[in-house]
């Protein structure tokens, strides 16, 4: 008798857990999915390790841009910074580094203290300014775009050192991407601090509800300030890590970061008006958009044809999202 | 009454600033002040104009629209797409063609906010990423041609003295600004942007207006790219790109609120101008070009923090929070 109570109990623990988590099941089985279709257009596209590493490790950067987007919007705003500071946080690594290895650790923490204090800026603005938070991150990025031209005098210089470059391409024992198991680390790290701690539970408080958070004690300002921090130092650091990768620094490499790192997490199901939603989501979000841009430069799609199909996809999912929604209420 | 004065304590620091930053610059180059030069200025900022009213609107609904770049893309592809150029039907077809596109893109848009009820910044982007998919289908290398009668009069003067795009920019602010304060359409943006409830309860027809808004943001972007096709005598489907954050910038110096239901159109001029003005007076100060970044930077945040609600730095809250005793922070609750 008890064991059948306990199987139930059980079960319906499996039952519910499922429930909950159907979207980001569905999100993965997409994964899975474009990569089977992508094999049927061209061979090698799931059988070959190297190329399911390559995907991972575009998404990787994605991602890491994209943790500090799924915070923020959880409490109800956007960065529209992100970009601006990963190419920041890009041209001043190779700027710092000249391609040394000794140089590498101080410039790593310069380029994360200088995210990070924009991000503080921003959340300055958005928490005492009371200024929307689309056009405070708009304004703190042209404001970065333009530091990062006249510190360069717009023509980026150096090299990233060999460490970066390791971190950047290189695999640990041969296997295991390095890159990939940053993002792994950061993303436990992350989805722990989301889910089970107090920090993480007033995120989604004020997102829910800022009044009702304000008046339960929670210090809405700092929160908030502290997750546009978090957002400046990821997106940083995403441009030094990217330095390791493409070897030297590049102008333009953070403009697409700003639409698709938002892109991410509204693929990823968590709700734009904030409170709702996760990090787990926006991996298989990073993941999706990454390879659909493979899927469709492996099917020579012209940039016509990957633009309307990146739109596309980004409507159907989100009236997805609200069909169920509206069901259940 | 109260409006008119609530509007002029909107507008008054615009157009003042705008003065100042354009006296500035005359004292700077004297050649400032001429008319050739101010022939210039007018029709470098009447597509900025133009889209900064479409997100005006938009954001006053309380909305945001980005895919404006999309639709001046598209815009001006078609317009300069168009057959039979230097002959009178080309002409026509100028006229109309690209307008209507704009506006049936716009209410496309709308459909999909208002019915669906999707988030508008989504909504937006997903179909700007579509629009200027289909445009780099109908051009993908900059070209086209449109006619030489429209070259010719829309950067050009009418009775060889009125800049065109003088004329053009007023009457279109001035529609627009009759619109928003005159009609019940007008009306009925600002109680949306207010407060939806409360606009649907007093029986808005609130997925209309809101529909409406998109279908008019979409018109005033198919105008801004048919002037840019009219001065560059050609189409690029990336020409609209800066135009989307340009043209929340412009909406927002020039006194309207990012959460919708306060602001205006009549500010604009000011507002296109002083964002403008402030690279070119970099460049006759014959300062680098990058600090017209943290330049325009810094000019958006100091609107911002003038323009938001939060404006009046809530000194008292912050010496009750963090100087006097812990009791008398209950005081915060009841506002």
């Amino acid at each position: 008798m008890a064991s059948k109570m306990a199987n139930d109990v059980k079960s319906f623990r499996v039952a519910s857990f499922f429930l909950q988590q159907r979207l980001i099941i569905i999100l993965f089985l997409l994964i899975v999915s474009m990569f089977v279709a992508g094999e049927f257009v061209s061979k090698g596209f799931l059988t070959s390790y190297g190329h399911i590493c390559s995907v991972l490790r575009s998404a990787s950067f994605l991602g890491i841009v994209s943790i500090g987007q799924t915070i923020v919007i959880l409490t109800g705003g956007f960065d529209l910074s992100v970009g601006p500071l990963v190419t920041m946080g890009n041209v001043f690594t190779c700027m710092l580094i000249k391609g040394i290895d000794s140089n590498t650790p101080w410039a790593l923490a310069i380029i994360i203290f200088l995210g990070a204090m924009f991000g503080f800026f921003n959340g300055l603005g958005v928490a005492y300014l009371k200024v929307p938070s689309l056009v405070m991150t708009l304004a703190i990025g042209t404001l970065v775009t333009g530091i990062t031209l006249l510190l360069s005098r717009g023509a980026p210089t150096g090299l990233a050192s060999p460490i970066l470059r390791y971190v950047g391409v290189g695999s640990l024992l041969g296997l295991f991407p390095v890159i990939i198991l940053i993002w792994i680390m950061l993303s436990a790290f992350f989805v722990f601090l989301l889910r089970s701690t107090t920090f993480g539970r007033k995120i989604y408080y004020i997102g829910a509800n800022e009044k009702a958070a304000f008046l339960s004690g929670v210090k809405v300002n700092f929160v908030k300030i502290l997750a546009f921090t978090i957002s400046g130092a990821g997106a940083a650091s995403t441009g030094a890590l990217m330095a390791g990768y493409t070897h030297d620094a590049f102008f333009g490499i953070g403009d697409n970061y700003i639409l698709w790192s938002i892109a991410a997490v509204v693929i990823g199901g968590t709700s734009l008006a904030g409170g709702k939603g996760g990090y787990v989501g926006t991996i298989a979000g990073a993941i999706i958009l990454v390879l659909l841009e493979s899927l469709l430069t492996v099917m020579r799609m012209p940039e016509a044809g990957r633009r309307i199909a990146n739109g596309l996809i980004i409507l159907i999912l989100i009236s997805i999202y609200f069909m169920g929604e509206r069901r259940r209420t | 009454m109260i409006e008119r004065q609530r509007d002029l304590r909107l507008y008054i620091p615009v157009y003042s600033i705008f003065i100042a930053i354009y006296v500035f610059a005359g004292i700077l180059e004297p050649t400032f002040f001429t008319w050739k030069n101010n022939a210039n200025l007018f029709t470098r900022i009447t597509p900025l104009i133009l889209a900064g009213m479409a997100q005006s609107f938009v954001l006053l609904s309380g909305g945001i629209d980005l895919s404006i770049g999309a639709i001046i893309g598209l815009s001006s592809a078609i317009a300069v797409s168009l057959p039979f150029v230097d002959t009178p039907l080309n002409v026509v077809m100028w006229v109309l063609i690209p307008p209507l596109l704009g506006l049936s893109l716009g209410l496309i848009n709308g459909v999909i906010i208002a019915k669906g009820g999707f988030n508008p910044l989504v909504v937006t982007l997903a179909t700007g990423a579509i629009w200027t998919g289909v445009t780099l289908f109908i051009m993908p290398v900059p070209g086209g041609s449109v006619s030489l009668s429209i070259a010719r009069t829309i950067p050009g003067t009418i009775f060889k003295v009125i800049p065109t795009p003088l004329v053009i920019f007023l009457v279109f602010v001035f529609i627009c600004h009759f619109i928003l304060r005159r009609t019940e359409f007008g009306r009925s943006i600002y109680a949306i942007g207010g407060n939806e409830s409360i606009a649907y309860e007093s029986g808005i027809p609130c997925t209309r207006v809101k529909i409406l808004v998109y279908g008019m943001s979409g018109l005033l972007a198919a105008f801004a790219g048919m002037f840019l096709s009219a001065w560059m005598f050609c189409a690029d489907a990336l020409i609209g790109d800066p135009y989307i954050l340009n043209s929340i910038a412009v909406a927002v110096i020039a006194g309207t609120a990012l959460e919708g239901g306060r602001g205006g159109v009549a500010g604009i001029i000011g507002g296109a101008y002083i964002f403008l003005l402030i690279s070119n007076i970099l460049n006759l100060l014959a300062i680098s070009s990058f600090y017209q970044f943290i330049a325009r930077g810094l000019v958006l945040i100091l609107a911002l923090s003038l323009t938001s609600s939060g404006a009046t730095l809530d000194i008292r809250g912050i010496l009750v929070r963090y100087f006097l005793p812990r009791r008398s922070s209950m005081s915060e609750i009841g506002k």
